[in-house]
């Protein structure tokens, strides 16, 4: 009992010293993108120990008391709208390609737009030139759709100036 | 259990429970209302009211009969000594809040306020109603930046958020919570648009990407836990559309008065942070001490174990009636993918599933377009649900391609997608489920060869948490195993005296199950790392160490009710004194085949049978083969009764156990 409580401990620690190990420059990019707040690394045992534990790293943007950076802001507006698209980039793009969804309803508010569903629709027609292509980034998208939304005055998305 | 935990907890707190060092602050001049003040609050005892406390975060000290608050910044403080004592805090706040008015940061500037009244908004509130102070008689100070705060989270009502398991990680089975306030403006338009909402989210600030560091720092209370606020979306697309996690959420009944003391509060403590404790004082533990500050009525710690689980500190809503109004569900982008493609007839599926791989394949050209866009949508969500990660961190051209053209064609149909709702899974409320903990009795009979224990015997069983896939599901993950700490004992009577022998126990045992799909080809694994008595002839009860895992594939049909796995194992044994391993030593090593069965005749009553084969190559027992095979009953929320049978070459045993799970 006391050699396999031994062993049992030399075990614990051998898999500990060998799981894979991620490095901390994996994670976090500049911007209010998605990435700043996830894990880049692939799954390894640092991402399964934060799932269990709910670690983050921190982020000085979200401080409560910080004042109101653009990425923590969705008060509406152009700044909140851009910080917006660009998190949620992967999920309005269907949006988009689908001229109607969750995160078109969201960015109509935060840029005061009248009818959702016109700027829907809107979007979906000029979907080639927000997404030209694959390699457009995220900046990119942003200004493109806050420009779209602008130059159709019929929209009147009153926050945008 | 408690016993065991506290003094784990206790002996792993030693020496980091220390406290804060601050300088001796000048006491503020007094003025003759002040002093009427604070004799007031004295006189009343306010030092140890409950709210008090609450805002505190003060705690009874774990030796001793004084208080001890959890805040672990000396900004929290106004007292030199406040952390420890309560009373010379009141005094400090009451004095601080007269102190003569100073010039606040602006708005937008980052930083943290400096006047009292500015930084303790919600004791500020708490004491001018206990005492009755008279506003007109405080200085006049402005506090533009929490001002900013109030006004941009500006909040209707508060929602407790669950984010509920990640599939195909059990380890994320636990859970997180966090709160979210529903703004009043988009709540008035009678239009959902939450995900504009603010998050409030405490966490603990990981400064190391070395995992063996991560655990050691976070089982020893070594990271900083901050309170941060960002919009709720942030929260939805890390949950939802990368981690397949699907969401639950709690609409708490507060008052007025109550929100504003929460967001209050939540200000207060941007200004501290508390020591992260995975165990305990966790994320959810943090949210409900939030909470009890701003309501002194509810009662959700003193419910809570000496393990703090996320879905735990669900259930202790559930026992302050009324304070939740509403429960809602919000699927992950995973479960809406399945529920789209349930939708799809087989030549459908055939296509999104052709769509993924090559994003340019035609479509028949007799389709309409409502056919061709569910096809296409399907296809979207699967590769978002196969490269999210890839895409978000632009590390795959190949998979941004084919969204990319997946998109265009779906733009190029004008024709809005229909609108399919997932039906609630309300079976899987984490609320519902089984309590975390678990500890059984039962007797039990064993036909061995000789040289065993045979007869009958008491079984014991603990558990320290979560569930096995015997388990009653309701509130769980269908296919998941999380086992910290389980262990079974046996009582023997032989000729004179009893005798017990320790016949499973693990440290961390998992099982994740993925059901193979055409949409989903994950692989299904498990681990177990422990100690086990040993089976084979070589050394009869002896106790091994064991590592064992092995990985391979599920079917699951009829809504997971059947599911079957198979996999690919390896086992290393670590026989104490024997030498039954590799060339005589103790070191036994073998590989084989698993797989199992498991039917969910009923939420509450699963069937489980487990086999396994294993090879041991030019070692005293080569093979070693044994099945195992549960029935277990869920009589209520947190009683079960477990049949149990086990077949190996040298014995078969069946046992009957009652299960209570706490």
């Amino acid at each position: 009992m006391k050699k396999a409580s031994a062993t049992l401990l030399a075990m614990t620690l051998g898999l500990a010293m060998a799981a894979p190990v991620a490095h901390a420059d994996g994670y976090g990019t500049a911007g209010c993108g998605l990435g700043s707040i996830l894990f880049g690394d692939d799954p390894g045992i640092i991402q399964v120990l934060a799932a269990t534990t709910n670690g983050t790293f921190g982020n000085q943007t979200f401080a409560i008391t910080s004042g109101t950076s653009n990425c923590a802001d969705s008060g509406g507006g152009s700044a909140s709208a851009k910080a917006f698209i660009e998190a949620n980039r992967e999920s309005l793009s269907k949006d988009i390609a689908r001229g109607q969804g969750e995160t078109i309803t969201n960015l109509s508010a935060l840029a005061g737009c009248a009818d959702e569903a016109a700027v829907g629709t809107t979007l979906q027609k000029n979907f080639s030139e927000i997404f030209p292509e694959a390699s457009v980034n995220d900046t990119q998208v942003s200004e493109s759709v806050l420009q779209t939304l602008k130059s159709n005055t019929a929209l009147s998305c009153k926050l945008l100036s | 259990m408690r016993l065991a935990i506290t003094l784990l907890t206790t002996i792993l707190l030693a020496g980091c429970a220390g406290r804060l060092k601050m300088a001796d602050r000048p006491k503020p001049p007094g003025t003759p209302y002040v002093d009427a003040l604070v004799e007031r609050a004295m006189h009343d005892r306010l030092d140890r009211s409950k709210q008090w406390l609450r805002l505190g975060h003060y705690r009874p000290e774990r030796f001793g009969d004084g208080w001890l608050s959890e805040a672990d910044h000396p900004r929290f403080f106004l007292a030199s000594d406040g952390q420890d004592n309560p009373r010379a805090e009141l005094e400090a706040t009451l004095r601080g809040f007269f102190l003569p008015p100073v010039q606040e940061l602006p708005v937008g500037k980052a930083g943290f306020a400096r006047h009292p009244i500015c930084r303790f908004p919600a004791r500020l509130a708490y004491l001018a109603e206990a005492l009755e102070i008279d506003m007109a008689r405080l200085p006049t100070q402005a506090c533009p930046r929490y001002g900013k705060f109030l006004g941009d989270v500006n909040p209707r009502s508060v929602t407790l958020v669950f984010s509920s398991y990640f599939l195909n990680n059990p380890a994320s089975a636990f859970g997180h919570t966090f709160l979210r306030f529903n703004k009043a403006q988009t709540m008035a338009v009678g239009q959902k648009r939450e995900l504009l909402d603010y998050a409030i989210n405490f966490a603990a600030d990981v400064d190391t990407g070395n995992s063996v560091i991560y655990a050691f720092k976070g089982l020893l209370g070594l990271f900083p836990g901050t309170t941060k606020r960002m919009p709720y979306y942030y929260k939805v697309r890390e949950y939802s559309d990368t981690e397949s996690r699907d969401i639950w959420e709690y609409h708490l009944d507060l008052t007025p008065k109550q929100l504003y003391m929460l967001v209050a509060h939540i200000w207060e403590i941007g200004h501290t942070h508390f020591d992260y404790f995975y165990i305990d004082e966790n994320c959810s533990y943090r949210i409900h001490m939030m909470l009890e500050a701003a309501n002194p009525e509810i009662e959700l710690i003193e419910q809570l174990g000496p393990a703090v689980l996320p879905a735990d500190t669900v259930k202790v809503l559930f026992d302050n009636p009324g304070l939740v109004r509403e429960v809602t569900y919000r699927p992950s982008l995973r479960t809406e993918l399945m529920h789209k493609v349930e939708a799809l007839d087989s030549e459908q599926r055939d296509y999104v599933e052709r769509l993924a791989d090559r994003a340019d394949a035609p479509l028949p050209g007799d389709w309409n377009d409502a056919r061709k866009v569910a096809v296409l949508d399907a296809a979207l969500d699967l590769v978002d649900t196969r490269h999210v990660k890839d895409l978000v961190f632009k590390r795959d051209p190949e998979a941004a391609r084919k969204k990319q053209s997946l998109l265009e064609r779906r733009a190029d149909i004008r024709v809005p997608s229909e609108d399919r709702p997932v039906p609630v899974p309300w079976g899987r409320q984490p609320q519902i489920g089984h309590g975390s903990g678990r500890l059984g009795a039962g007797v039990g009979l064993r036909d061995a060869d000789a040289g065993l224990l045979d007869g009958g015997f008491l079984a014991l069983d603990f558990r320290l948490a979560l569930h096995d896939l015997a388990d009653p599901s309701p509130g769980y993950p269908e296919l998941a195993q999380l086992e910290f700490l389980p262990l079974r004992l046996r009582l023997w009577k032989s000729e004179d005296d009893a005798e017990a022998l320790l016949e499973d126990f693990s440290i961390v045992r998992i099982v994740s199950l993925t059901s193979v799909s055409r949409f989903d080809m994950s692989m299904s694994w498990h681990v177990d790392f422990g100690l086990r008595e040993l089976e084979g002839e070589g050394c009869r009860r002896c106790l091994a160490g064991k590592l064992r895992g092995g990985t391979g594939l599920t079917g699951s049909f009829a809504d997971e009710a059947v599911s079957l796995f198979l996999t690919a194992d390896a086992a290393i044994d670590l026989a104490g004194e024997s030498d039954v391993g590799i060339e005589g030593s103790f070191v036994r090593a073998g590989l084989g085949p698993a797989g199992g069965l498991r039917l969910r005749l009923d939420p509450e009553l699963i069937l489980l049978t487990r086999g396994s084969f294993l090879f041991y190559p030019e070692q005293p027992d080569p093979r070693v083969w044994r099945v195992d095979s549960a029935l277990r009953w869920g009589l209520s929320q947190n009683l079960a009764l477990s049949l149990e049978g086990a077949m190996l070459d040298n014995r078969r045993e069946g046992q009957l156990l009652l299960l209570g799970y706490l």
